[in-house]
């Protein structure tokens, strides 16, 4: 330890005097690399054991801990003392190269002691020693001030992650013999001081300490750089701070004077500390207060946009990629009056959202444990997007009633079940639904007999303040990177027909695994069949009308003929190219009859397997396909139905099973009323086109599509206030209506795309929808691309001054736009005219043809685009933004 | 006959309705000669006063994560079932602000509950235009949901309010925006009879609330958009008994007067009436005037058990606790400490009339003890 310490770690026997870390020349070293860990033994206020033979370890008792503090202190005790054990054997280390050690083995015997100690031994607190280290420790504080003040450090500001501040924030000061101190220094604000200390840095990977990394870093070398790069600004000492120096040149100090003490020292005093909290407390804000405005008058400008700049947050370089210390989860996001002062306004948005939103600040699974299990991060992302998530959610202990599906913190007191009271890890309970505390499990003189006769602990009473202020500063700050997670809702509506339940239809077969469960396969089995029967009805009604119209053509032809073939035509006449054999007529008719009566749904699906042969000798006969290949002259016949007429014996089939496609064909086959919703998620693939900036934490993004029924919505929707919490709403217009009309509620016939615009201004100006952005899906482009070339779009009154300037040779020319695009943006405009109008916003619109699933998708990916530009919106600057805009605007088909 | 001549003649028709309407009111007026709260007043009767302990918050009742849009109580047995948008129905011991049920909905998009008379089953409707009774005695699942013990389909737009006919557990009236009410038969899921929809005497919008005659269960009064009330029949689906009109915005809420021959309604209009079902006359409008901005709207009313009080939810929060007889605001339940934070939007008195329950946009719901 000794022959360690004064090679690597820096001696500060008095503030003026600093030595140097040398370099290390020697041979490589081949074996593993015990980390060295500068500390102060002497002056560590811990907990050790009194005797750790006052109970089995397989006594199973429920133990509350006192204060997690001790636990990683004791464990890292524990490496300290491995440390020293193992120092003897290493030659030189050197301070500029990076020392790894992990320790996978607490179970050597020094860390045994930590394991007990963290089980919670009887413990008494020594007055002794926390006057000794008090007393040590005010003139190392005052002299951190000077040093702090000089150097201009951040160290509140910039998340650094080392285990020894883990849980008790407020206690890093009390320990600061120990732990290093790690604030982050930024830049030389040129002072000889700062070019003697050591910057050392230490981050954990994991705070419960089975895996340790810690690097020391040269302070020569870190100083050095910044004199060299501020070299202009020293006379003036005002340095510029940019905000690259804020992620890569922070480096953290050491105060630590931790050479000459004596590992076994902890042995010899068997207690628990815990810190005066207030009055570290007070130190700290003494610091920080005697520091910032010393920054902020050094460092004026920020020179670096902050954007990108700082990936996760306000994290040194060394540090990105590891989760942050667990007990300063509760300032994520929460930005200081320093950065502030520093940064604009901007910025320090960029700065905290990356930092909410990075996925290694995410709240690691494994630290919360519900019903007494540590979960897993599948889980705790289902936990998160479950209709009741739990709120505030940070390490700990959690009861899960399943019965009611609710949430709770757990502390000693069984919950499950029925739950009737709160317990706070204060040990203070409350009844459930009621704000008083109801009393405090440590204050009754039962409970503390209990514990002494279990030999249990009972929390001290100096930690109480402390507790108290930990949760206090998390609940203070929740972050909010859980709304994030949260399920993004996107409204999809639109006048009946225009498409809304395929596009419904399509995202459920893109996005789940599982689009349609068996039981909704052979409801929609039943639906298609039903279908396909009405569909065969209109073409035996319309066959009737044919061979009717061909008798009276050929009696007309007969008779003009004259009367010599009399006799011979005769006993054709009853024959025509659409007659059929009587058993189908007698299925004809019955059918018919059967269509007529409005019955046809509630026998036909059953009586499938007897009339199927029926169908398929009808499907063979040449009348029956001289009907069907006139079906455009049958205007109930709808477009879709050719689809399944074609396939008509396979569909009837009773072993039929519809495909995804037959789905997305078939109508009304979902819920004929009310609303649908589906969730999903965009798979991960999606990622490689359109992720500009590595947004690795939408892939968390959760979407929930809710389709509504336009049917039900009146003059006056007062339920849409339930979608107030809805991020987009997709409007949905067929392109084809153009040339269709509904007959509305007086009786009128009114063209259908009137009616959607019509639609289309009541959802836009709805109270609910103030401010929402809206996505305009233009569907059925295909249908619309082929009708515009027969129809004249100004066949629509909304439409009439649609004058397109066509080129004769369109065909040729593949550049050329073609009618129908043309027509698509001029709708597109017509709408967003109409938008802007109403709310001065702008229309996403997009172009859909609901059948191509990658048409469905690009849109619904677009949705998310527009949601992502939402959240960035106050990052950019007007201008850039309508960059973006009018990219969005300019479709690409 | 042609079009023309037939537009003539339903303009002509329309025109007569609509003048008989009128002589409809205006007789109506002339025979009105009841002024409650003058004759109430020529009687000596003083507003009601409360003392500080007389209407205290008791319980609060938390859990939602969303907002409540529904609560009812028990007949007996001091139980509450609360629907909210988080999609949840949870059953409360009021007593003890205990949760003994909480079911998650297949559909999130709940707009009303309805606790059965024997206190064994809960009825919820919203947006997916059903009703869905549920069990409490089947366990639920591991997430919280239950089997539906029978899914009332039939309405074709949402289900925005239910009640069970008071003492029968196999009926059940339901409100719908498809201007309809509806009396199911639980036992075989299917509709006894539709009040409304095609036949003109019917809603011309979408009903949103629906009251049962606690002592006439054949009787009810709905309240829709179209701004106006009707009386039904139960045992006469094809026109209502009659329809009351003087509100002058839709009417959301309805409630029977604890007698039965009245009812109250409440409004967006910002008021509150008092009609009379056999003479259809309005006795009393409750209006608190509020300056230059619009008035709030009413929510939800519910009267105490002896009548004297009217108790009305506002979309601002409020709670005004009304003298029926004087028609004066008593108190502001909203005005008192820890009331709700957001709007009140449903509320309901227990059976018995000793406590009031009150439901709120803030997630929570109150129960406060009424003592008169």
């Amino acid at each position: 330890m000794k022959d360690m310490s004064l090679e690597v770690a820096t001696v500060v026997e008095d503030a003026a005097e600093y030595s140097f870390a040398m370099e290390y020349h020697g041979p490589p070293i081949t074996r593993e690399l015990p980390r060295a860990v500068p500390i102060n033994v002497d002056r560590i206020p811990v907990a050790a054991v009194v005797s750790p033979l006052s109970f089995s370890d397989n006594l199973s008792l429920p133990i509350v801990q006192p204060i997690s503090a001790t636990d990683i202190i004791g464990k890292k005790l524990s490496k300290d003392l491995k440390l020293s054990s193992t120092s003897a054997e290493l030659l030189t280390v050197s301070p500029t190269s990076v020392i790894a050690f992990e320790s996978r083995n607490n179970e050597v015997s020094e860390g045994s002691y930590s394991k007990e100690l963290g089980l919670g031994t009887e413990t008494s607190v020594s007055p002794s020693s926390v006057g000794n280290a008090l007393d040590e420790r005010e003139p190392e504080n005052c002299h951190s001030n000077d040093v702090c003040a000089l150097s201009g450090e951040l160290s509140s500001d910039f998340e650094c992650c080392h285990p020894d501040g883990v849980v008790n924030g407020a206690n890093e000061r009390g320990y600061s013999s120990v732990s290093p101190d790690h604030s982050c220094e930024l830049g030389g604000v040129g002072t000889s001081e700062a070019l003697g200390s050591l910057d050392s840095f230490e981050k954990s990977r994991n705070s419960s300490g089975s895996l340790h990394k810690s690097r020391l870093s040269s302070g020569l070398k870190g100083s050095l750089d910044f004199n060299e790069s501020n070299r202009t600004d020293w006379a003036s000492n005002e340095s510029v701070l940019s905000m690259d120096y804020l992620s890569s040149r922070v480096s953290s100090r050491k105060f630590g004077d931790g050479n000459n003490e004596s590992a076994c020292d902890v042995r010899r005093v068997p207690v628990v500390t815990f810190c005066d909290i207030e009055s570290d407390d007070e130190n700290t804000n003494e610091e920080f207060s005697r520091s910032e405005p010393e920054v902020v008058r050094a460092k004026k400008e920020p020179a670096v946009k902050s954007n990108g700049s700082m990936p996760e947050g306000r994290k040194c370089v060394t540090c990105i990629g590891y989760p942050i210390d667990e007990s300063k989860r509760g300032s994520l996001g929460k930005c200081s009056r320093m950065l502030k002062r520093l940064l604009n306004d901007l910025e320090v948005r960029q700065i905290m959202k990356a930092e909410k939103l990075c996925e290694v600040n995410q709240l690691p699974p494994e630290y919360i444990y519900v019903n007494g299990s540590p979960l897993y991060h599948e889980e705790l992302i289902m936990l998160q997007s479950c209709p009741n998530p739990p709120k505030k959610l940070k390490p700990g202990n959690y009861w899960y009633d399943k019965v009611s599906g609710l949430w709770g913190k757990l502390a000693g007191v069984q919950c499950a079940g029925n739950p009737h009271f709160w317990v706070n890890d204060d040990g203070s309970y409350q009844e459930e639904g009621q704000k008083n505390t109801k009393g405090y499990i440590w204050g009754k003189a039962g409970t503390k007999l209990l514990c002494a006769v279990l030999s249990l602990l009972v929390p001290s009473k100096s930690s109480h303040p402390c507790g108290e202020q930990v949760t206090s500063m998390i609940s203070r700050s929740m972050p909010d990177y859980l709304e994030q997670r949260a399920l993004q809702k996107l409204l999809l509506i639109g006048y009946s027909g225009s498409g809304t339940s395929t596009i419904f239809k399509q995202a459920k077969i893109l996005y789940k695994d599982i689009p349609f469960s068996e039981d909704e396969r052979e409801q929609i089995k039943l639906v298609i069949q039903s279908h396909v029967y009405s569909y065969i009805g209109i073409l035996l009604e319309g066959r009737e009308r044919f061979e009717e119209e061909s008798l009276n053509n050929l009696r007309q032809n007969q008779s003009s003929d004259g009367s010599a073939l009399a006799g011979h035509v005769d006993c054709n006449s009853e024959k025509t190219l659409y007659s059929i054999c009587p058993r189908l007529k007698a299925f004809s008719d019955w059918l018919l009859k059967i269509m007529a009566s409005g019955t046809l749904e509630a026998i036909f699906p059953a009586a499938s397997r007897e009339y199927a042969p029926l169908v398929e000798e009808l499907w063979s006969n040449p009348a029956f396909h001289a009907t069907y290949k006139r079906r455009s002259e049958l205007e109930t016949l709808p477009s879709v139905a050719s689809y399944f007429l074609e396939r008509a014996v396979e569909i009837l089939k009773p072993d039929y099973k519809p495909s995804d496609v037959d789905i997305l064909y078939a109508e009304h086959v979902t819920s004929s009323n009310g609303l649908s919703c589906v969730d999903f998620s965009f798979p991960e693939s999606a990622y490689d086109d359109d992720a500009d900036s590595g947004d690795l934490h939408d892939s968390l993004l959760r979407f929930q599509l809710i389709r509504l029924q336009a049917k039900g919505f009146g003059e006056n929707c007062k339920w849409l206030e339930m979608f107030e919490d809805v991020r987009i709403v997709i409007f949905c217009v067929s392109l084809s209506d153009y040339d269709q009309f509904a007959i509305d509620g007086d009786g009128n016939a009114v063209n259908k795309m009137l009616l959607s615009k019509k639609f289309f201004e009541n959802m836009v100006t709805h109270p609910t929808f103030d401010q929402m952005d809206f996505l305009l899906v233009l569907n059925k482009f295909d249908l619309f691309d082929q009708k515009i070339e027969q129809v004249p779009l100004s066949l629509c009154d909304w439409f009439d001054d649609f004058h397109p300037v066509v080129s004769r040779n369109r065909p040729n020319n593949a550049n050329h736009p073609t009618l129908g695009q043309l027509g698509f943006h001029y709708i597109a405009v017509k709408f967003k005219r109409l938008y802007a109008a109403l709310t001065g916003r702008k229309l996403y619109v997009s172009l859909v043809k609901a059948m191509e699933p990658n048409s469905v998708d690009a849109a619904l990916k677009y949705a998310r685009e527009i949601l992502n530009w939402d959240e960035d919106r106050p990052n950019f600057s007007l201008s850039e933004y309508s960059i973006y805009s009018t990219e969005a605007s300019s479709l690409s088909h | 006959m042609s079009v023309a001549e037939l537009k003539e003649r339903h303009m002509a028709a329309t025109e007569t309705v609509n003048s008989l309407r009128d002589r409809l009111r205006q007789q109506r007026l002339l025979l009105l000669d009841t002024d409650v709260a003058g004759y109430a007043r020529s009687q000596g009767k003083t507003p009601v006063t409360f003392g500080p302990t007389d209407l205290v918050c008791c319980r609060t009742l938390q859990g939602h994560t969303g907002k409540v849009h529904s609560l009812d109580w028990t007949p007996e047995r001091n139980r509450i079932v609360s629907a909210s948008q988080d999609g949840r129905l949870i059953v409360w011991n009021a007593l003890t602000s205990q949760k003994t049920h909480a079911i998650k909905l297949p559909c999130a998009w709940v707009m009303t509950c309805a606790f059965s008379p024997n206190g064994q089953s809960v009825a919820c409707g919203g947006l997916d235009s059903m009703c869905s009774i549920f069990n409490l005695n089947t366990q639920t699942d591991n997430d919280g949901s239950m089997p539906v013990s029978r899914m009332l389909s039939g309405h074709k737009g949402y289900v925005s309010s239910c009640q069970y006919v008071p003492d029968e557990d196999t009926h059940l009236i339901t409100a719908s925006g498809d201007h309809t009410c509806v009396l199911w038969d639980i036992t075989t899921g299917l509709r006894t009879s539709v009040f409304g929809g095609e036949f003109q005497s019917g809603h011309t919008s979408d009903v949103v609330s629906v009251s049962i005659n606690g002592s006439n269960s054949r009787m009810f009064v709905s309240g829709s958009c179209d701004s106006t009330a009707r009386l039904w029949d139960t045992r006469v689906a094809s026109r209502a008994v009659r329809t009351f009109h003087g509100h002058e915005g839709d009417v959301n809420t309805v409630k029977f007067f604890p007698d039965g021959n009245r009812f109250g309604t409440g409004s967006d209009d910002g008021t509150c009436r008092l009609f009379d079902i056999r003479t259809g006359h309005q006795l009393q409008v409750y209006n608190q005037p509020h300056g230059d901005n619009e008035a709030p709207h009413v929510t939800s009313i519910a009267f105490s058990i002896s009548g004297r009080l009217l108790f009305a939810g506002y979309t601002n929060g409020d709670c005004y606790v009304w003298d029926t007889l004087l028609a004066q605001v008593v108190l502001d339940l909203g005005s008192l400490q820890n009331s709700h934070d957001g709007r009140i939007s449903c509320l309901g008195l227990s059976a018995d009339g000793s406590a009031l329950c009150t439901g709120s946009w803030d997630t929570n719901l109150k129960t406060t003890s009424v003592d008169k």
